[in-house]
């Protein structure tokens, strides 16, 4: 939709606006709007592992994305193929490789606002807000994967994600058992320290999908995490789920971590292991978590026979 | 204000402190069930009953070892302070605290098998490899105190410049790494007491059975040796073991920074003359100190989303502290001296090699590079466009490099302390604060309100730094000491932000780090050329820079106006270092480097000086950018950080030979 209104500019370094400049970018401009049915879809690049994860899940393959390994270590699925170019860090990606990439657009979020104005020398700059913004997280991950699908010109498949993403989370649900206790979501930094995830956060979005409660009631940051030392969860009774992977060494110092051992949920093993899932993810992300999380409360094995997860996946 | 110092000594600010700091007890264990009940579950917890179980599991151990890592750590920094003569001192300039961080990030990525075995155990060999590395580099010179500081401040650099590059390229992996590096109290267990309870008092006896010999490193070298005392071996023992005492408590609770710098300066402020005082009085004030931070933190902190680690406190709370009393009260003039360097100046053939590699530099710098293609040459005649993000770069990093040079040989020659540097005196620590606090704060600033945040941020600290001093005449100490408590408090926003987790924190490590990424082509054409115009003005200063290091009394018989000299050298620092550090960022030691560097190759008289250290500090600064931009391609390393490697391989390289 967008990128019709405003034409490419193709050719960035071209001198300041002389006429003959404006000229043939006009006709380019001109050409290539009537030439778009014929063209492949817009090329995009993103520094956002989460745009990055959206795109992949919209059937569109960016062009480049920052940090294409640690995408894959963090992020796992959707994967990105081999075509993707490695654009370097997400805070600092290498300029002149992005230049001669030439994408027709660039997405990025909120936090690489410093990055604009050098950005966008290169090709049209798009923000688009998941994480950094105030509103009702789900609400606003669906709004997101619009804006994206709109940007690549694919409402449709946008559309089409939206709607799987509900009935996966809907049919997760009919499993549950019936009363689930309230849950307290964690990610192990150290074997002292938790992020635990509460308002904001992807992981209370799908808990909320699903009629979950979450235990934490606490404050959290944008991204919807607090960091916090063991002892402030000694107080609350729920059931503990850890979302993996665990730091190395952290779980052999947990059986040796006495107040860890005295936490309510421990002593009646209450404790629930959950597979990664990228935090600060988009739909796919969120849909994993629901699967997996909804697995591990029905005590299916998840990692054996593929169980919803599989069948997930494979529904289109 | 005279007779505040009378008022205030060593053993009543204990007092007030302990007073305070069982108050703050009494209210946390008060808000607890019953007093009875507290007690009884330090020793003999019910099983049941959860409250009890985290009192005794987590808030009792907590306390213990506030007051453990304190008093440990005051006690390290008393023992550096002695045998290096310098006040600046802290029980992390041997690199401990860096190297046990280094070994623990290089672990974690690469062998994270070994962690198994306890990061206790990985932080101290890391810890040791450092001290280790500094002695080799300072042992052919009996450890004279000059070297040894210099060689600490080299392998700081150097392994912290290799800690922040596996933190830039492995975010999520070492998140966990950075509360640590902040310095987090919470317990578990009594574990960590059990650890450091017994090497700790092993420590405090071994430093007391020293006192007697290291009352003599008060006296000179030579009248020490008079004595028959062996000074190269008195030197290992004593740092051998304040570094034990610091890698002991940096293994069990990360990196407390300031304490171990605070606690003795404040002892020694308040009127501790003699060294059994001050070791004494100073392991209690740090102790208290560091556990008086802890328990308002845990009362107060609660309600923030996310945790604040008290080793970054120590800071917040320590550095308004030592501002406030540095005003006030009498230093004692212990003056460490410069002058490494050889004796023989350098030629003009050298300058004149050097200031050919420049443009030899930037060539290469402009032309050579990679693409996704591999290598490339660029003709002249063919496709430009890399120039259009090189150009920029090359120029801001080259002024940057000039500037920071510069003001690096500007303090050093004004304050005859080989560890000051433009880092040091606070400038860029007050302009990385605004700059962290507008990012984080502003979500979305643009690029010119972050320049305008980042100036005020500095002339805010000059002020700062003007007024503290006014009154005594900007001695260098007393300058310094303004400057390292302002730093320490950079260094608290750093971590702080950093051990939070939030995702922005690899762009403050990218920028801190000294990049040139985000220099747009006028800008970078301002920075070379106020660069070229500060350097052309800063010769006026050599008469003064030649006279001020003979001391205060013979600069000014031979009409050197002291107050108005160092203003207007102090001005000319703040405005250099501003300038560099909008443009590469807070931490980039070139200012540190490069004049080291000019003297080691032989300039020694202070024009030639400016001139060396600029020509090296910009050849330095160019080098670096081009070499991080192609090392890791397509990933960029900030080019402060390979300037410190570059810069820090030559020196150690230099200072063995000397």
């Amino acid at each position: 939709m967008h990128f019709r209104t405003h034409p490419p500019r193709r050719r960035k370094h071209l001198p300041t606006p002389s006429l003959r400049g404006w000229l043939s970018v006009t006709i380019i401009a001109v050409l290539l709007v009537l030439a778009s049915p014929l063209r492949a879809a817009t090329e995009v690049a993103t520094l956002d592992w989460t745009l990055a994860e959206t795109l992949m899940a919209l059937e569109v393959t960016p062009q480049g994305v920052a940090q294409v390994e640690a995408y894959h270590d963090w992020v796992g699925s959707p994967a990105l193929p081999d075509s993707v170019a490695d654009l370097g860090l997400r805070s600092q990606p290498n300029l002149e490789l992005l230049a001669s990439l030439d994408p027709d657009r660039i997405l990025i979020t909120p936090m690489f606002a410093a990055l604009e104005p050098r950005l966008s020398r290169i090709a049209p700059v798009t923000s688009i807000g998941i994480y950094m913004t105030d509103g009702e997280r789900w609400s606003g991950l669906v709004e997101a994967t619009r804006e994206v699908a709109a940007l690549v010109d694919r409402p449709e498949a946008g559309e089409r994600l939206i709607e799987r993403t509900e009935t996966a989370l809907a049919r997760v649900r009919r499993h549950l058992p019936a009363s689930t206790s309230p849950l307290l979501l964690v990610q192990f930094m150290d074997a002292r320290h938790v992020r635990v995830f509460g308002a904001n956060s992807l992981y209370q979005a799908v808990l909320e999908h699903l009629g979950l409660v979450n235990a934490w009631q606490g404050t959290t940051n944008r991204w919807g995490f607090s960091l916090v030392g063991l002892e402030a969860l000694a107080t609350l009774d729920a059931r503990l789920v850890v979302i993996e992977p665990l730091p190395v060494g952290v779980r052999e110092q947990l059986d040796e971590n006495g107040l860890w051992r005295s936490l309510r949920a421990v002593r009646q093993q209450r404790v629930t292991y959950l597979p990664p899932v990228w935090s600060f993810g988009a739909l796919p992300s969120a849909r994993r978590f629901a699967e997996t999380l909804v697995a591990a409360l029905t005590e299916e094995r998840v990692a054996s026979s593929g169980g919803l997860h599989g069948e997930g996946i494979a529904d289109d | 204000m005279t007779d505040l110092t009378s008022r205030l000594n060593p053993g009543r600010a204990c007092g007030v402190l302990g007073l305070f700091t069982l108050v703050l007890v009494w209210l946390a264990l008060d808000s607890q069930p019953a007093f009875v009940d507290a007690l009884s579950a330090l020793f003999a917890p019910s099983e049941g009953d959860i409250e009890q179980l985290v009192a005794h599991y987590s808030w009792w151990p907590r306390l213990s070892i506030a007051l453990l890592a304190g008093g440990g750590l005051a006690l390290a920094g008393v023992l550096m302070q002695q045998v290096l003569r310098n006040p600046l001192a802290a029980p992390t300039t041997l690199g401990v605290a860096s190297g046990a961080n280094l070994a623990l990030l290089a672990t974690t990525l690469l062998a994270p098998g070994l962690l198994a075995y306890g990061r206790e155990w990985v932080a101290l060999l890391g810890g040791g490899l450092a001290m280790g590395l500094v002695f080799l580099l300072a042992w052919r010179r009996g450890l004279a105190p000059m070297i040894v500081v210099l060689a600490g401040l080299v392998i700081n650099l150097y392994c912290g410049a290799l800690g922040t590059v596996l933190l830039l390229f492995h975010q999520e992996e070492l998140k966990g790494l950075l509360i640590w590096g902040a310095g987090s109290l919470a317990q578990n267990n009594w574990d960590g007491v059990m650890f450091l309870g017994p090497r700790l008092a092993l420590g405090a006896l071994l430093a007391v059975l020293l006192l007697k010999p290291l009352a003599v490193l008060e006296l000179d070298d030579d009248q020490a040796r008079g004595l028959g005392v062996s000074l190269k071996y008195l030197r290992l023992a004593s740092l051998a073991l304040a570094v034990f005492v610091t890698a002991c408590v940096v293994s069990v609770v990360g990196v407390i920074g300031f304490i171990g710098l605070a606690a003795p300066a404040i002892v020694r402020l308040l009127g501790a003359r003699r060294l059994g005082e001050r070791l004494l009085w100073a392991t209690l004030l740090g102790a208290l100190l560091l556990t008086a931070t802890d328990l308002l933190l845990q009362r107060f902190s609660s309600a923030l989303p996310t945790l604040i680690p008290t080793g970054a406190t120590t800071a917040a709370l320590g550095a308004p502290l030592l501002l406030w009393l540095i005003p006030r009260l009498k230093l004692g003039g212990s003056r460490p001296t410069t002058g490494i360097g050889r004796t023989r100046p350098a030629g003009r053939r050298l300058a004149a090699g050097l200031a050919l590699a420049l443009p030899l530099a930037m060539i290469v710098a402009l032309h050579l590079g990679q693409a996704s293609d591999g290598w490339h040459w660029l003709s002249p005649f063919g496709n430009n466009t890399p120039l259009e993000w090189r150009l920029p770069r090359m120029l801001a990093a080259g002024g940057a490099g000039v500037m920071l040079a510069l003001a690096g040989t500007l303090i050093q020659r004004i304050t005859g302390n080989p560890m000051a540097s433009p880092e040091v005196l606070g400038i860029s620590g007050g302009t990385a604060i605004a700059l962290i606090l507008a990012l984080f704060l502003l979500p979305g600033a643009g690029q010119l309100t972050l320049i305008g945040i980042g100036t005020l941020g500095a002339l805010i600290t000059l002020a700062v730094l003007v007024l503290l001093n006014w009154r005594s005449g900007f001695l260098p100490e007393r300058l310094l000491l303004c400057g390292v408590a302002i730093t320490a408090l950079f260094d608290a926003v750093r971590s702080v932000v950093l051990a939070g987790g939030d995702p922005r924190g690899q762009q403050i490590i990218a920028w801190m780090s000294g990049s040139t990424y985000y220099v747009d082509l006028p800008t970078a054409l301002i920075v070379a050329g106020l660069a070229i115009l500060l350097a052309w003005g800063a010769r006026y200063f050599s008469r003064w820079l030649d006279l001020l290091p003979l001391g205060t009394p013979t600069a000014s018989a031979l009409g050197v106006g002291i107050l108005r000299s160092r203003l207007v050298l102090l001005g000319a620092v703040a405005l250099l270092t501003a300038c560099a550090t909008l443009v590469v960022g807070p931490l980039s030691f070139v200012g540190l480097l490069a004049p080291h560097m000019a003297r080691l190759v032989g300039f020694t008289r202070a024009r030639a000086h400016l001139i060396g250290a600029a020509l090296i500090g910009a050849l330095l600064m160019i080098v670096a950018d081009w070499l991080g931009r192609q090392l890791l391609f397509p990933d960029e390393i900030p080019a402060g950080l390979v300037a410190s490697l570059l810069g820090g391989a030559y020196f150690m390289w230099g200072l063995r030979r000397l």
